[in-house]
């Protein structure tokens, strides 16, 4: 095993340890996918948008995902920052820790990813459970680059985790589905997640340009936390 | 630097920060112009009051800020224990040695060694196991010091490093102190108390951003 797959190891197993986090990882997915049926169509229905049933529950299977990386992003970047700054100085440079940084990144998106689609696939069933999948995994995958991105700016647990919350909620309620879709809709970074798992869980498939399109956004989600990984290993200029 | 040289030189030294938010933005020079040496086999001292610049001189010297100005050459291999012991909560210590370990690029052999030696010598073998977050500050601050020790380096930097020790932990940090110096490695330690000024060979007090040896 190659030293920055060991480093990004133990990264991982900093997050997994905290007994809190591993609550979390089971109860929020359980209770977005349960809650999402009925109250996210009567929200959705509130604010001018039609999903419902099946989509509605695969969203807040989404969604979750999207939470929970977003959170996990933002306190890998800050609880860390300077022990990662040191480590990075004694030899490990900012860019291998950056990349055990990522490597964590992913793997608990993936973690979170799995969970979430468990929830739903218990409490609903899927009709494209590949589909589904990928589509969760992309919402998860995008919230690491939105924490990370909020962490390298902000560096209270307070101010940050309050941060990531306000765009989550701006990012859900305005997203497909939710709302008439229109002004800041366009430009959220979840939005095609949202319609690939939307058709998911309507049993149906999607345009090829949605997929590229979330391609696109979240390569560009995990190039921004590697970034950020990066910029907060390095020295601080002032 | 050659090899009977300073292993550590930093001139004229220049650091601000900036502070507050616009229109009330303003710059704090802490350093003004700061120099100082270290050579192999010294122990030398830092001393200035709170706020006076240590701790910003400690990590300009090492990189962890960058500096405004002023060159820094270092000779070497670096050991730095910040005044802070900058660890990983939720891992053990025995996961601590292994990942520095991994940034000197030690051997496992080298590694193993170098951790049973530093753990027997600063007395906290039994916490091997223990993850941080259940270690009292002192035994934090054991391995904090540990770890700017765990690759033997030609130079080290310690930023208050026994805080939080006890008695006989902070004699017996002299005294490995003392051992290192004269093994040739070369030692600036921010220090507070006039007791250490004995145990010093040189001391350099940090004064309005500029170093004046005492």
């Amino acid at each position: 095993m190659s030293a920055i797959a060991l480093s990004g190891a133990d990264f991982l197993r900093e997050h997994l340890r905290a007994r809190l986090t591993l609550v979390l990882l089971i109860v929020i997915p359980a209770l977005f996918v349960l809650a999402s049926a009925s109250v996210l169509g009567e929200f959705a229905s509130a604010l001018g948008g039609s999903v419902a049933g099946d989509s509605a529950s695969a969203l807040g299977a989404g969604w979750a995902a999207a939470f929970l990386a977003g959170a996990l992003g933002f306190f890998q970047i800050s609880s860390s920052r300077e022990a990662d700054r040191r480590l990075a100085l004694a030899g490990m440079g900012a860019s291998r820790v950056a990349v055990g940084r990522i490597f964590a990144s992913v793997v608990l998106g993936v973690l979170i990813s799995v969970v979430a689609f468990l929830a739903l696939l218990l409490s609903a069933g899927i009709a494209h459970p590949a589909h589904t999948f990928v589509a969760i995994l992309i919402f998860s995958l995008t919230y690491i680059g939105i924490g990370t991105l909020v962490g390298s700016f902000v560096s209270g647990a307070l101010e940050g985790s309050l941060t990531v919350a306000f765009i989550f909620l701006i990012d859900a309620f305005s997203g497909p589905g939710m709302s008439d879709s229109g002004g800041i809709a366009q430009v959220m970074p979840t939005r095609k997640a949202a319609d690939v798992l939307i058709d998911a869980g309507a049993g149906m498939g999607s345009p090829v340009s949605d997929w590229i399109a979330v391609g696109l956004i979240t390569l560009g989600a995990l190039a921004l936390a590697a970034t950020a990984f990066w910029l907060s290993a390095r020295p601080r200029s002032a | 630097m050659t090899g009977t040289g300073p292993i550590l030189r930093a001139e004229g030294v220049e650091k601000g920060f900036r502070r507050g938010v616009p229109p009330r933005r303003r710059r704090i020079e802490v350093l003004k112009g700061a120099s100082l040496e270290v050579r192999r086999g010294e122990l030398v001292g830092l001393v200035g009051e709170n706020g006076s610049g240590k701790s910003t001189l400690m990590k300009v010297i090492v990189g962890l800020l960058e500096r405004d100005a002023g060159p820094v050459e270092l000779d070497g291999k670096l050991g730095y224990c910040p005044q802070i012991p900058l660890l990983w909560e939720k891992l053990t210590v025995a996961e601590h040695f292994e990942l520095f370990a991994r940034a000197y690029a030690l051997d496992p052999a080298a590694a193993g060694r170098a951790s049973s030696d530093l753990l027997d010598e600063l007395q906290f073998e039994r916490y091997r196991n223990y993850r941080i977050e259940d270690l009292s500050g002192g035994t934090r601050q054991k391995l904090n010091l540990a770890l700017a020790l765990m690759h033997s380096p030609n130079l080290l930097l310690l930023d208050e490093p026994y805080s939080g020790f006890d008695w006989e932990t902070y004699l017996r940090f002299w005294e490995m102190s003392e051992r290192r110096r004269d093994e040739g490695m070369g030692i600036l330690i921010v220090s507070h108390f006039l007791s250490e000024r004995e145990r010093l060979d040189r001391i350099y007090e940090l004064r309005d951003g500029r170093c004046v040896e005492s």
